[in-house]
């Protein structure tokens, strides 16, 4: 008997360690990055020439890729459909020849168990109005529409936004806005039509054509946005409300089943199960949709299905095999819910492909992965369609390998670095997103990974404290690599160089950046830029406004006196801090006399506000001419950008708009990363942010595409008016809360405003200690809930602060 | 020991014509011996003693990222840090009056329960149950007796007492002190338990018919045969008086206020802060002191221990 | 032994009457004595217990009981002021009205609980059994044939056992790193089983078997793994047990190695979950807790006689 007890011991142990082997073999192929992999998928580029502007929805019958799209005719005023079928094999593409009518539009489409195509067909026609009576109605009629068409406009992957929108100008918004003016303009009301069309895929005939408008709870405003199809060829709609419709293959309704929140997608499984997603209480959560009971199931929670708190852009296709087919921002998997097994199959970073510009995936019977993908950045959207293959390592020629390490991978440096990957014969970078759970872990992870030397080589230094790695040595002063390469620093906005420098080394790049302030009416601060926190309470105190803010509350003005002026309390030098004293202690009672909780339905907006006084400031940032133009008018009158209170009265503080960038100073291929940030530098680079109306959200850090910039914004556009006279044209329109400026060419005094902005800026923001802001944040919690006196709680912090700054000095 | 002693020098004599055999045995027998410490011996020298050199290696360079050798800048730098300072003079005050105090009064657990009282054993379960509680429900609880708005204060404030911030003030190091009495006597209680109930009871018989007075007979007889046992206990209180830093942290985090500033939170943060050399150098400092320390207690129990049979 | 039990029994013998007077005297005083002691005894069990029992009762409580009660202490963000919080803090042992909705959340509604309960097993079990093997040889190593070395290595031991985790932190995380078993379950294994504790402890323990019983067994002879076996193992069951507990108790809260050595929060066993979720979820966390005191409340009922028969013969720092 005892020798069998330890027997089943030995099993069970045994059995444990196996079990938390198998557990530890998958997480360390997951956390090691540089680890070589086995297989890789390499993309295979074709075009889609098709004649459609637009590819919407699509939808695979064996090997056979259909695809919906649509071009707008401007004389006719109506939209072009076709419907494509595309030979995965041949590459071959041809018509479908479907009965589409001009004001038809697709919303979804999916294809069924038979190889049928099933389709969800808008119509809006242009209706006769029942009664003169119906006015009021035919204005409730035109706002729905509307309320339809942003539902459209919001979710840009639907084939009708085009054309839809289109119609929007044509119809109700100008009627609201316009038709007062214009007088002339006659309303005309259109009528929504909803169907389900079931067409042969072979020839393009109708199988069925029903009227699925009533099966919606709010029939006007309906939009399906998520269709599937299960294996007994029934229908799931969603609008996107909280509600799935079922109807059966003929499309009638078998049952509605509401959803506490807002679904957020649908999709079957191989297995023929249905899967709706939906906001949970604990982020995104996946429920089994069970036409039986007509209700939902329990949630699925399993982080292999839903990933990790990173994961966005989420997409679920029927599996090949098993499961279904994902995609999200990450990279492609296939999932089983029978077995809750995940299989990633590749990152999207791996195989060059922007994650942003993917469109719908799936997977052929050969293995391959087919993709489509859109490219917003030329004028008329591109479509291309990748076939991914996998491929032995062996069979793939190896660049060398760089390590891009980042909190939160910004998408305009994986562009850069997709670009870059593509383009460099060398080189290939990837990127290690270190904040994936939370800030903390992530950092921790960061500096374990710096000390032990497996450091990625380029690190995106924006949202960590960077002066702390210049003193322990992580990073590569960058002066010497851009004189070897003949880069002048004399080319580059010097006070932005300067910002990231220490003792005169360069830390950090930052290609492109804005600056955040405070702005105030120059009436009453005066013209120059920077204030002291005691000028910043003498200002506010003596004034009689409602608030500082728009929005100000205790916390929210607290931490604007406080957290862009750390270094006024605290004498690094000395060790000593002084936050038990009387400016700390005013702060406290100043930030105190404003309201805990806000209000943020008041009916009065900021610019209304600001003219009037009753709001003093505000806390903006800036990163366009453009938007200078849009706040002087704000204001209405001359303003100054005073910034944040700072003892040494610099407040303008620079941020970066795409990460800014420095070189681990234990690279192993210093050289390589450095091709890496050179090209940041670069004339290209930097001549492409430049934007049109200050659309890329910042300024260059190149001197010459600064200019360039400039340049932009003072040319006038023109017109022709009737009499054939150049007339101005506005270049743009801003607006701000209550407030809309239409922009117009910059005046030089304007353009030498933003200039001295850009040129005060001498600082980076956002660079104060988590560790203290947390001490503040949980002290002064207990003295704005009126616990403690100010002094006691100015005390303690003090004390806890103190510990912190003696460790540190 | 001597008396134990005898019989294998008595048998060494008596087996003299085999000794030469005997030595081989012996010989073989020791290097079996180091065979049976093999494991761990590897697994501590590769877990925690060559690393240390590591450590001493840190100590002494500049950053681990340029490796300059720097010799004591490091620990002249700690040892001028206020923080340490503080850090080691609270660490050093906390062990000075917690270890004391959980070794006296689990002592008085212990001859309580000695006591023919009924309900022994439940008593004795109860006091060892802290040890069972999570950390983080210890934590929970703490908080809801401590807390400024906490249930502590509540009581005080019925006798008038203003309220007091327990855990950010300088009573803080009080609160810590009874979390840890609370979570550790109960063990060191039991560990007395044995050691009491295992003083030979002639000795305390005689000594009452000698009309030795209670004080006395605790003093001249129980403390003896307690020695070592008092040892033990101290070395373990020491142990979890670094080991209560989890609660302590979980309780206020990183920076707490000054007083419950402990050496673990020193490094902990020069971890956090990748500053290797900081951490490495106060950690030798710490080695050092402890292991004057344990010496310390090493002699005590040779001193003391001689003349008690164990 | 037998030759001290004499002793007594003369002295009964000799002296039966006087005892029998001073006995009556005694008894009276020994009755106030008594009561008086239990009485401490008893406010002392009531302040010790209270936590585990106020862990256990509120573990019963809705959600919105705790918050009412706690949310002084714990002002969490979702009240929004929706909720009732009292304006004092409320302790309570007797929940309002028994309620299993903290449970069923934890059982069924979010396995994330179960699974991490399931890593602190898959963490702890190793731990406890590896490290009381190399312990019990190591130990054995120790007490047979000692030397100079051994005494000084042995103190090394004590040394190392003695240093707060923050010391050998470094060490670990840099041991972890060249052996490529950061961020897997062996980084934690690894140095836990190979902790100097247990050897302390039961060196200590075995020492104190007279060296004539392994001496005896040697000449009958036995050989080394014999003596060990048959001899030291049986007579060390006691320590084995106390050890057990002790380690298992240790390492079934640890915080600070799996946030280190594991990156994943995946593979973090409860305790370190727990001790995050105070802040939001209270009242989740008394039922997790609750949950989480099963093992070693379980260990520690199983084994608690042996804990003390297995402290008895601990002493002393050298053995």
């Amino acid at each position: 008997m005892k020798r069998y007890r330890k027997r089943i011991l030995a099993v069970l142990l045994i059995g444990t360690m196996v079990l938390s082997l198998a557990g530890c073999n998958r997480s360390s192929s997951d956390a090691g990055n540089q680890v070589k992999k086995d297989f890789y998928y390499v993309p295979e580029y074709h075009d889609l020439e098709l004649a459609s502007d637009y590819i919407g929805e699509t939808a695979v019958v064996g090997n056979t890729l259909y695809l919906y799209g649509s071009s707008w005719n401007e004389e006719t005023g109506e939209s072009i459909n076709s419907m494509y079928q595309y030979d995965f094999l041949s590459g071959q593409s041809s018509e479908l020849p479907v009965d589409f009518d001009g004001n038809d539009s697709v919303q979804q489409m999916c294809e069924d168990s038979e190889g049928n195509i099933v389709m969800i067909m808008s119509r809006y026609a242009p209706s006769v109005l029942e009664d003169a009576a119906g006015t009021e109605d035919a204005d409730q009629q035109d706002d729905d529409s509307t309320g339809a068409e942003d539902n459209d406009e919001a979710d840009e992957t639907s084939g009708e936004s085009v054309a839809l929108s289109k119609k929007t100008v044509a119809g109700s918004v100008i009627s609201e806005e316009d038709a007062a003016d214009e007088g002339t303009y006659e309303a005309v009301e259109y009528t929504s039509y909803i169907e389900l069309w079931k067409i042969n895929s072979e020839d393009g005939s109708t199988i069925v054509k029903t009227d699925i408008k009533p099966v919606f709870e709010d029939a006007d405003n309906a939009y399906v946005q998520y269709m599937t199809i299960d294996n007994e060829d029934n229908v799931y709609l969603s609008d996107g409300n909280s509600n799935i419709y079922v109807l059966d293959k003929d499309g009638n309704k078998i049952c509605t089943i509401s959803v506490e929140n807002w679904v957020e997608n649908l999709f079957a499984t191989k297995e023929g199960k249905v899967f709706m997603r939906t906001w949970g209480n604990n982020g995104m959560a996946v429920k089994p949709v069970d036409i039986q009971k007509k209700s939902l199931g329990e949630d699925v929670t399993s982080e292999n299905l839903n990933g990790n708190g990173n994961s966005y852009n989420q997409n679920y296709y029927k599996g090949l095999e098993k499961g279904i087919l994902g995609s999200d921002n990450n990279g492609v998997f296939i999932y089983d819910f029978e077995t809750d097994v995940r299989e990633d199959l590749f990152s999207w970073l791996d195989a060059d492909i922007n994650s942003d510009e993917v469109s719908e995936i799936g997977q052929l019977s050969d293995g391959r992965i087919w993709a489509i993908l859109r490219d917003y950045s030329e004028e008329k959207t591109k479509y291309s369609l990748v076939y991914l293959t996998k491929t032995p390592a062996s069979e793939v020629p190896q660049k060398e390998e760089l390590l891009f390490g980042t909190m939160w991978l910004n998408q305009n440096v994986r562009k850069s670095i997709i670009d870059f990957n593509k383009s460099n014969a060398k080189y290939h970078i990837s990127v290690k997103e270190y904040s994936t759970d939370d800030y903390m872990t992530g950092l921790t992870q960061f500096n374990n990974d710096i000390t032990s030397g497996n450091g990625p080589d380029i690190i995106d230094i924006s949202d960590i404290d960077y002066k702390q790695y210049v003193s322990k040595g992580v990073l590569e002063n960058l002066y010497p690599y851009m004189e070897k390469d003949g880069i002048n620093k004399e080319d580059y906005l010097m006070n932005v160089l300067k910002a990231y420098e220490v003792d005169g080394k360069l830390y950090g790049i930052v290609p492109q950046f804005y600056i955040t302030t405070t702005i105030a009416k120059a009436s009453k601060v005066g013209d120059t830029p920077g204030w002291t926190l005691n000028e910043m309470l003498d200002f506010v105190e003596h004034s009689e406004a409602e608030n500082i803010f728009q929005y100000g509350s205790r916390e929210s003005i607290f931490y604007y006196c406080i957290y862009n002026n750390i270094d006024e309390f605290i004498d690094w030098e000395t060790g000593e801090c002084r936050f038990n004293g009387d400016d700390f202690i005013r702060v406290l009672e100043f930030a105190n006399k404003f309201p805990e909780e806000i209000d943020y339905n008041s009916d009065e907006g900021i610019s209304s506000k600001l003219r009037s006084d009753k709001v003093l400031l505000m806390q903006t940032s800036i990163s366009s001419v453009q938007e200078y133009q849009m706040m002087n008018g704000l204001f209405g009158e001359k303003t100054t950008y005073i910034g944040y209170p700072n003892s040494e009265r610099k407040g303008n503080l620079i941020q970066p708009t795409n990460g800014s960038v420095a070189l681990n100073a234990k690279s192993k291929n210093k050289d390589g990363a450095w091709e890496f940030i050179k090209i940041l530098l670069s004339d290209d680079y930097q001549n492409s942010l430049v934007s049109e109306w200050g659309s890329s959200w910042g300024f260059p850090l190149k001197k010459s595409a600064l200019d360039k910039q400039f340049e932009k914004d003072m040319t006038p556009e023109y017109y022709e008016d009737e009499n054939g006279n150049q007339v101005e044209q506005m270049k743009t329109s801003w607006g701000y809360d209550d407030f809309n400026m239409d922009i117009y060419a910059a005046t030089q005094e304007e353009i030498d405003a933003v200039k001295e902005i850009i040129t005060s800026a001498e600082k980076t923001s956002g660079s104060v200690n988590e560790e203290l802001t947390n001490i503040i944040t949980e002290e002064t919690g207990a003295f704005f809930k009126g616990q403690k006196s100010a002094k006691d709680t100015a005390d303690i912090i003090q004390n806890r602060i103190q510990i912190y700054v003696k460790e540190n000095s | 020991m001597k008396k134990r002693k005898n019989p294998k020098t008595e048998g060494l004599k008596v087996d003299r014509g085999s000794a030469g055999k005997k030595n081989k045995r012996a010989f073989k027998g020791k290097l079996i011996s180091w065979g049976y410490l093999f494991p761990s011996l590897a697994g501590v020298l590769l877990f925690f003693v060559l690393p240390f050199f590591v450590v001493i290696y840190y100590s002494m360079v500049d950053n681990p990222i340029n490796n300059q050798f720097v010799f004591l800048d490091n620990f002249v730098k700690v040892a001028t840090n206020k923080a340490f300072q503080q850090a080691a003079y609270n660490t050093m005050k906390f062990s000075a009056v917690a270890v004391p105090l959980a070794v006296i009064l689990s002592l008085l657990l212990a001859m309580m329960l000695e006591c023919k009282i009924p309900f022994r054993s439940q008593f004795r379960t109860f006091f060892l149950s802290p040890m069972m509680v999570p950390v983080a429900s210890v934590i929970l609880i703490w908080q809801v007796l401590f807390h400024y708005n906490g249930i502590v204060n509540d009581f005080t404030g019925l006798f008038g007492a203003d309220k007091v911030d327990w855990l950010k003030s300088s009573h803080a190091q009080v609160v810590i002190v009874i979390l840890f009495l609370w979570k550790n006597l109960g063990y060191n209680m039991i560990l007395f338990m044995a050691a009491l109930s295992s003083i030979p009871k002639d000795i305390l018989e005689v000594a009452v018919l000698e009309s030795a007075t209670p004080l006395q007979i605790f003093w001249h007889i129980k403390i003896r045969y307690l020695s070592s046992t008092i040892l033990f206990v101290t070395i373990m209180s020491l142990i979890n008086s670094f080991k209560v830093f989890r609660e302590i942290y979980l309780l206020t985090g990183n920076y707490p206020y000054d007083s419950i500033y402990m050496m673990q939170h020193f490094m902990n943060n020069a971890f956090g802060q990748l500053d290797y050399q900081k951490l490495s150098a106060a950690a030798i400092m710490m080695s050092m002191v402890m292991v004057i320390l344990i010496g310390i207690l090493f002699l005590t129990e040779n001193y003391f221990g001689k003349d008690v049979e164990g | 032994m037998k030759k001290r039990m004499d002793i007594p029994e003369r002295i009964k013998r000799e002296d039966k009457s006087k005892v029998k007077k001073r006995k009556k005297f005694r008894q009276r005083r020994l009755f106030v004595k008594t009561a008086i002691i239990t009485m401490i005894a008893a406010c002392f069990a009531v302040l010790f217990l209270m936590p585990i029992v106020l862990t256990v009762t509120n573990s019963f409580m809705s959600a919105s009981e705790i918050s009412s009660n706690y949310g002084q202490v714990f002002a969490t963000t979702d009240t929004g002021g929706k909720t009732y919080i009292s304006e004092k803090v409320n302790l309570k042992f007797i929940p309002d009205m028994v309620s299993f909705s903290q449970y069923i959340t934890v059982l069924f509604k979010s396995p994330e609980y179960l699974f991490k309960f399931w890593n602190s097993v898959i963490l702890v079990v190793p731990i406890v059994v590896f490290q009381l093997l190399v312990a019990a040889l190591a130990a054995y190593g120790f007490t047979r044939y000692r030397g100079r070395i051994k005494e000084i290595i042995f103190f090394v031991y004590i040394i190392l056992m003695l240093m707060p985790y923050q010391v050998t932190l470094v060490p670990n995380y840099l041991v972890s790193d060249w052996l490529n078993i950061l961020d897997t379950r062996w980084a934690i294994w690894l140095p836990g089983i190979f902790s100097p504790f247990a050897v302390f402890l039961f060196t200590k323990y075995m020492r104190r078997i007279p060296i004539s019983v392994m001496e005896a067994a040697q000449i009958d002879g036995a050989g080394e793994w014999q003596i060990f076996r048959r001899i030291c193992m049986p007579l060390c069951k006691g320590a084995m047990c106390s050890v057990a507990i002790l380690i298992f108790i240790d390492y079934w809260n640890m915080v600070e190695q799996p946030l280190i050595l594991l990156s994943d929060s995946e593979q973090h066993p409860l305790s370190v979950f727990l001790s995050k979720i105070n802040e939001g979820e209270v009242g989740l966390a008394f039922a997790v807790a609750t949950i989480y005191m099963v093992p070693p409340i379980l260990v520690f009922l199983y084994g608690e006689d042996y804990l003390v028969e297995g402290i008895t013969y601990q002493g002393g720092i050298k053995g």
